[in-house]
């Protein structure tokens, strides 16, 4: 099923929560909605599912509009943070409920039931849990039995918001991997929201990036992430270093470095700000670039983090580098060493736009 | 090392908790064990003989049936508005929300009496709607439905103060799973709000359902004391006190003090068939409220 968001706008009293999302969403897609909290992402997969009713706007399922369609029609599965899961049922039940509720002449038979639900079951690797209580499982198989019974209906769209937040590192990592093979094999369009950006890069087709209840910008996750459109964008999708853009004879410097002719540098505006991400930034041997000392130095198993302090900066301004733990290896920098640093990618913002 | 130092901690604690063991059970059996004792003594006194005698007699047998009449209204009745009341003040959002909840509460802050006297103030033979009521030949005050409209205004908090925090603790994520799952809004509630509501919904009922059979002040007030047609049980003891018919007063305080022990013995009844279901409430409180973003 496709679905498609034209205009919509939702306000918690004075507080807008959405405001003017325009999203195409086609069959078979995995989309992320990403942003911090706060940012309406929730908000706008709830209005998907019927949850919560746009104030303007409209919602189309299939082209058809589904704005005011209750969700109990929507045919969209919804998987909870939190699992939701019926405390009172068995694994069985829980995956059942929405076959057993369906009115008598589309409900399948108990036979049929039961081997659904038995399928359902060994595609989550939890057919020996059925008679299980939830209480007796552990968080990750917890979220796997809800979305056992979100499938259990063959929903149109699955709706997952913040589906592995309340899980511990490994096993999200194992989750995101399956939901992505799952997903592959089945084909159903989902839709997950979540704040984590790595988690977006892992799993989604497209990331949509929400701030203030807008769309910021949306692509597959190597466009969004090398190519973002604002600040906000950059500053999102991982760590950055920030250096303001200095203006001198015409010409833009980063520190000593000279950038222009940059084109995106528009050398009218005084306040520009350049953004680099840590593995943009090349350190070489004291003499080929800008002069920084080593502060600190952190490995992080295959690669390894560096603090440096550049000279002309303030000295609580940190710049964080990072480089290969081969390269490390070889080089040897140590604290206090002062090295030379090169740029190899920057982006130019207005400042004033970057401090959204 | 660390763990006999532990072992040591432990052995340091064993006194106090035994002194908390024994003030609680010492005051239990003060205040509880004591005065129901007493009950049951002053009753047979005489001996069994009187007090198959006291109970017997038709005007007591009477007072029985009134209060078990008036507990079968009261308490179905504040079951459904106990239950649709802490369903929208728990689910739903809306204007006047904190008003509803104060109101809830109202007769628990009106004294009994007072409550007794506003139906008195509606309903008698000079109140607002006594005229009315006389032309058409309906009594309220002195009868029994003054008596069940005082009781049921004397319990309505019970179970919608219970269900409030309940429901709210466990929010609407599992109403929403249900209903995307395809499930009619009378189903969602029947297979999955009420039984996730259950103990707290039978302990109201138990509290409402005590009160509601105990309740005196409010009762005397609109009941007029007439023997044998408007007496609950509470009333017709104190009439038989008054009287300085002891065994008698005690025979019927006996019988009011067993049917709180058969509602008691019937929740731990129901507690030890579904064990299942005990353990199935708790993780409800660890749950974090949804981010709302």
């Amino acid at each position: 099923m496709s679905i498609a968001l034209r205009g919509i706008g939702k306000q918690f009293g004075e507080f807008a929560a959405v405001k003017d999302i325009d999203l195409d969403v086609p069959t078979g897609a995995l989309i992320a909605l990403l942003g911090p909290s706060g940012c309406g992402k929730t908000t706008l997969l709830r209005i998907i599912a019927g949850l919560d009713a746009p104030d303007e706007g409209q919602v189309l399922f299939d082209g058809r509009d589904a704005t005011l369609w209750p969700i109990r029609d929507r045919n969209v599965g919804f998987v909870f943070q939190h699992y939701a899961l019926f405390r009172h049922m068995s694994v069985f039940e829980n995956v059942a409920f929405g076959l057993k509720v369906k009115p008598r002449r589309e409900r399948p038979s108990s036979a049929d039931i039961r081997r659904k639900v038995q399928s359902l079951l060994e595609l989550v690797q939890l057919d020996w849990a059925g008679d299980r209580y939830p209480a007796q499982l552990s968080g990750g198989q917890r979220q796997r039995v809800a979305l056992a019974r979100a499938l259990a209906v063959d929903p149109g769209v699955l709706l997952l918001d913040e589906p592995f937040g309340a899980l511990d590192s490994q096993v999200r990592h194992e989750l995101r991997r399956w939901l992505r093979r799952l997903h592959d094999e089945l084909h159903f369009t989902s839709i997950f929201v979540t704040h984590d950006q790595q988690e977006a890069i892992e799993v989604a087709d497209t990331i949509v990036v929400l701030n203030r209840g807008r769309i910021e910008q949306c692509g597959d996750p190597g466009e969004v992430y090398d190519l973002p459109t604002s600040a906000f964008v950059h500053r999102f999708l991982g760590q950055v270093n920030e250096l303001p853009v200095q203006l001198r004879d015409g010409r833009a410097y980063l520190g000593p470095i000279d950038i222009s002719p940059a084109a995106d540098v528009r050398t009218g505006d005084s306040n520009n700000i350049a953004l680099i991400r840590p593995h943009e930034i090349e350190i070489g041997a004291e003499g080929t670039g800008w002069p920084a000392t080593v502060i600190a130095v952190r490995v992080i198993g295959p690669i390894v983090r560096l603090e440096l302090s550049a000279q002309g900066l303030p000295a609580n301004e940190l710049l964080e580098a990072e480089i290969s733990r081969e390269r490390y290896e070889a080089e040897r920098f140590g604290i206090g060493q002062t090295v030379g640093l090169r740029f190899r990618r920057w982006q130019v913002y207005p400042a004033s736009g970057a401090a959204a | 090392m660390a763990a006999a130092e532990a072992r040591s901690d432990a052995g340091r604690a064993a006194p106090g908790r035994l002194l908390l063991i024994a003030a609680a059970l010492l005051f239990l059996g003060l205040f509880l064990v004591l005065p129901l004792l007493a009950v049951f003594a002053q009753a047979l006194a005489k001996g069994v003989g009187a007090y198959f005698i006291a109970i017997a007699d038709p005007n007591a047998w009477a007072s029985v049936k009134l209060t078990l009449t008036v507990a079968a209204i009261a308490v179905p009745f504040n079951l459904v508005f106990g239950v649709a009341a802490a369903w929208a003040i728990a689910k739903f959002d809306f204007r006047g929300k904190n008003t509803l909840i104060t109101l809830i509460d109202l007769p628990f802050a009106v004294s009994p009496v007072i409550a007794g006297l506003i139906f008195i103030l509606l309903f008698g033979s000079h109140g607002w709607f006594g005229g009315y009521l006389k032309v058409h030949h309906i009594r309220v005050v002195f009868a029994v439905p003054g008596i069940v409209l005082a009781t049921i205004f004397v319990t309505f908090p019970f179970i919608a103060r219970e269900l409030i925090p309940v429901m709210q603790a466990q929010g609407k994520d599992d109403e929403e799973t249900a209903l995307s799952l395809g499930a009619t809004g009378w189903q969602t509630f029947w297979r999955v709000t009420l039984p996730n509501i259950r103990w707290g919904l039978m302990y109201g009922v138990l509290l409402c359902n005590a009160r509601a059979m105990g309740e005196f002040g409010a009762v005397s007030v609109v009941s007029g004391h007439i023997r044998g047609l408007t007496n609950t049980m509470p009333l017709h003891v104190e009439i038989l006190y008054n009287e300085y018919n002891y065994t008698a007063a005690f025979a019927v305080a006996s019988l009011l003090a067993l049917l709180a022990l058969l509602t008691l013995v019937g929740k731990s009844f129901l507690e030890w068939r579904q064990p299942e279901l005990r353990h199935a409430v708790a993780p409800a409180r660890d749950r974090t409220r949804r981010e709302k973003t």
